[in-house]
């Protein structure tokens, strides 16, 4: 990959959040280069979310509490600009996408272009923009719904949708397809990779480590706070700790349960050719 | 399906088009004018003129459906208890043994029904015409602050998205074996099991969407652009004009002496 | 017998169009673990709602355990369908896990050596033993759906119904709900997932329905339900990844990852 200027700079970042007695992270070093995809997991209470709203600066802006280090995200200092203000190049996309919608639209399209409006887009580019983003998520025929009346599914779509219309550089993801069947999930990760391509910056929570290993060239393992392991998925899945700690990809279990040799594959194309190799 | 609070009815009619300060000098007036006017006559032309509307606006049949609904039991009771019981009762119109029907009641009664009529009538038509979401547009459009219009169009929502809440929850402790319904005891303990995960559902969702609404650029210092142009013209700045100031005129007029 | 029964079910939302087109939904489950699958939208929440009696349906007839679902009140219902919902916070108020865990069964009176007895197994079979005095609302997301759950299995009903329990769920809380719905089915009980989780599908249900815009498009055992690719694609659903690997090797649908190894031969 040709190098770029880093989009996101975790710098020994130590986090409590307000009255909390522990740290919810502690002593994140992470450089993220423009325009890579990184995937984030980890067991419960492994601070995913945390680094999220780190990256956004809800930490330390919305929600106090004490930071330690700095986070630096497009050349800027979380410390020195507000949440407000860093939306502009920023997305983030919750857990829940139910509290996501704005609560003042009365149709999806008015919803989508809550956004772009806020940040005092001209328009004819709101227009654009808006039909865009609904197209490329799928929700164009609920252009006249109720957000109240669409499902968590569609209502996860409809957030991202918002999202994608503020054209944002850099696109935080809580478990971005939590809420979808696996065909609507198949379709935002094919919406993920297409704004990969085009240079966004993706930094995904994702509890399917396949799907991530899939996705993602690069996997950062957490737990208890920590990141553990940094690197491509092949080599993280591979390590010890983030197996017993983390968790295992199917593949790469059915490769140990299967006595393969080590290196274990990640992938199901890497494993197939893995299994093809020893059953011959 | 929630649908928001909204009786919103999707059209094309002029009124639909109309634009929403227009609609609400209309509403506001024709209320106002009703209760003014001294006579039963001009009660009647002006609930035939918000009849008529409601007719072009082509909501008559969702009109009738819920404003009959409102409508009839007031009148009846009106009706009643004013014909027999009004204090002014003095022509009879007609007895049945000790029961007597009189005149001044029944008048009394027509013009209040007739009243109430106007006032439910002219509410209707702007709210099967006009988006709750529309109101504050415009108003922000006249110089309201976005933030005090972002308050007027979620309030319009918070209770249909509470109901929706308090429905989800009565479900999942109606499945653990919880009665909802009955005797009042029965429903003192089924207070706490509904009440407290939505008063802590609701904190939470507000903290979230504080969240949400700051991460898509909400408060922003920014120019504000009008998110439609209302449809508005010469004859509709004439007619706000002419019905805003016509409610003082009437209220002149009566003092000076209109019957 | 069948445990559950649907026959030519039909219902609307209000304002809405039917959710089970022509002739309506008949449906047989029996015992062991089931998987309840489907686009979004495709009427699967609303037919477990139908079992417990949440929602009535328009017309057909909803029986579970022989009991006639439209004869019973929902609290009668709630004695033999064990029910946990999507989001736990809708439920917990108790000051205690334990008491939260205890309220079912205490609700519906059960005498007090069975409810102490159904908590205990349920805390322990949910991960929550030691976390019994703990206020529900200190406990992290993944922690407060287990204690939906572990409430749904307190009054040990003979039907579970659990309504997307992986979602949002960590690696070592699917393994622990893979084991325990496997212990539930030994125990004899039904148990009905809801899920768009196909891995777990696979590894934790033996049979499996396919629904797709309110028809069953396919019931019967998981091995066989991902055979039809055209029904797999207008259905919104996918193979198990270890499904995918075995058909890449010809190895067959193995659907489980033993079934995977078998085929292997190791």
């Amino acid at each position: 990959m040709e190098v770029t200027r880093p989009a996101l700079v975790f710098d020994r970042v130590g986090y409590a959040y307000e009255e909390a007695p522990r740290e919810a992270v502690s002593d994140i070093s992470l450089t993220i280069a423009e325009g890579e995809w990184v995937g984030v997991t980890g067991p419960t209470n492994a601070g995913k979310s945390t680094l999220c709203l780190l990256a956004m600066g809800l930490a330390p802006h919305f929600f106090g509490g004490r930071l330690k280090g700095g986070v630096t995200v497009l050349g800027k200092d979380s410390r020195q600009v507000s949440v407000i203000e860093r939306s502009a190049e920023v997305g983030l996309l919750f857990q829940n996408p139910f509290t996501q919608v704005s609560g003042a639209r009365e149709r999806v399209d008015d919803e989508v272009a809550f956004g772009p409006e806020c940040h005092g887009v001209a328009r004819p580019e709101v227009e654009a923009r808006v039909a865009e983003a609904m197209e490329r998520v799928g929700i164009a025929h609920l252009a006249a719904r109720h957000p109240m009346d669409l499902s968590g599914g569609q209502l996860q779509r409809l957030a991202l949708a918002g999202l994608l219309a503020m054209r944002p550089a850099v696109l935080l993801l809580d478990e971005p397809t939590s809420q979808l069947d696996p065909a609507g999930a198949a379709a935002i990760f094919d919406v993920l990779a297409g704004l990969h391509q085009r240079g966004t910056t993706i930094l995904m929570v994702e509890h399917r480590l396949e799907r991530l290993c899939e996705l993602c060239p690069r996997v950062v393992a957490m737990a208890a706070g920590r990141v553990i392991a940094d690197g491509p998925p092949d080599e993280v899945f591979n390590r010890e700790a983030v197996q017993e700690r983390v968790g295992i990809p199917v593949f790469t279990r059915l490769a140990r349960d299967g006595a393969l040799p080590r290196p274990w594959p990640v992938r199901v194309g890497d494993a197939a050719t893995a299994f093809a190799k020893s059953i011959a | 399906m929630a649908g928001g609070l909204s009786l919103y009815a999707e059209g094309t009619s002029l009124l639909h088009r109309a634009h929403p300060l227009t609609k609400g000098v209309l509403t506001l007036s024709a209320i106002a004018l009703a209760f003014i006017a001294p006579s039963l006559w001009w009660v009647v032309g002006i609930l035939v003129v918000l009849l008529a509307l409601v007719t072009a606006a082509g909501v008559l049949r969702r009109f009738f459906a819920v404003a009959l609904a409102i409508l009839l039991p007031i009148t009846l009771l009106l009706l009643a208890v004013q014909g027999f019981a009004n204090p002014l009762n003095r022509t009879v119109v007609f007895a049945l043994g000790p029961i007597v029907y009189y005149r001044e009641g029944l008048a009394f009664a027509a013009l209040a029904a007739l009243r109430i009529a106007c006032l439910v009538s002219a509410t209707f038509l702007f709210s099967f015409t006009t988006r709750p979401a529309d109101i504050a547009e415009a108003l922000m459009q006249r110089g309201l602050s976005p933030r005090m219009g972002y308050v007027v169009q979620s309030a319009l929502q918070i209770i249909p998205q509470t109901l929706e809440m308090a429905g989800r929850i009565q479900d999942a402790q109606r499945a653990r074996g919880l009665e909802t319904q009955g005797s009042l005891p029965r429903r003192a303990r089924a207070y706490l099991p509904l009440m407290l995960p939505l008063v802590l559902s609701s904190l939470v969702a507000t903290q979230e969407r504080a969240m949400a609404l700051e991460v898509r650029g909400f408060g922003l210092k920014v120019k504000r652009i009008a998110r439609y142009e209302f449809f508005d013209s010469t004859l509709q700045r004439a007619l706000r004009w002419a019905l805003a100031l016509a409610v003082p005129g009437a209220i002149v007029a009566r003092v000076a002496g209109w019957r | 017998m069948p445990e559950i029964r649907l026959e030519d079910v039909r219902f609307a939302y209000p304002g809405g169009v039917d959710v089970y087109p022509e002739p309506g939904l008949t449906l047989a489950l029996g015992d062991g673990v089931t998987a309840l699958v489907g686009e979004n939208g495709a009427g699967k929440t609303t037919l477990t709602k139908l079992l417990i009696g949440l929602l009535r349906p328009r017309a057909g007839s909803v029986t579970v355990q022989g009991e006639d679902v439209a004869k019973a009140t929902v609290a009668a219902m709630a004695r033999i369908v064990g029910y946990s919902f999507q989001n736990p916070d809708d439920q917990l108020f108790e000051r205690t896990v334990r008491a939260e865990v205890s309220f079912g069964p205490r609700v519906l009176r059960k005498p007090v050596a069975e409810v102490e007895r159904g908590v205990a197994w349920a805390l322990e079979a949910c991960g929550l033993k030691g976390r019994e005095e703990v206020h529900p609302h200190d406990l992290g997301l993944s922690e407060r759906k287990w204690v939906a759950i572990a409430s749904a299995l307190a009054g040990e009903p003979q039907v579970v119904v659990l309504d997307e329990p992986t979602l949002g769920q960590d690696y070592p809380s699917r393994e622990r709900l893979r084991s325990l719905v496997a212990q539930l089915a030994d125990m004899g009980r039904t148990v009905l997932v809801v899920t768009h989780d196909m891995d777990f599908v696979g590894e934790a249900c033996s049979s499996t329905v396919v629904l797709s815009e309110g028809a069953v498009r396919y019931a019967g055992p998981t091995a066989a339900a991902f055979a039809d690719r055209d029904l797999v694609d207008e259905a919104g659903i996918e193979p198990p990844h270890v499904t995918s690997l075995a058909r890449r090797l010809g190895l067959g649908d193995a659907v489980s990852e033993r079934a995977f190894l078998a085929a292997l031969g190791r």
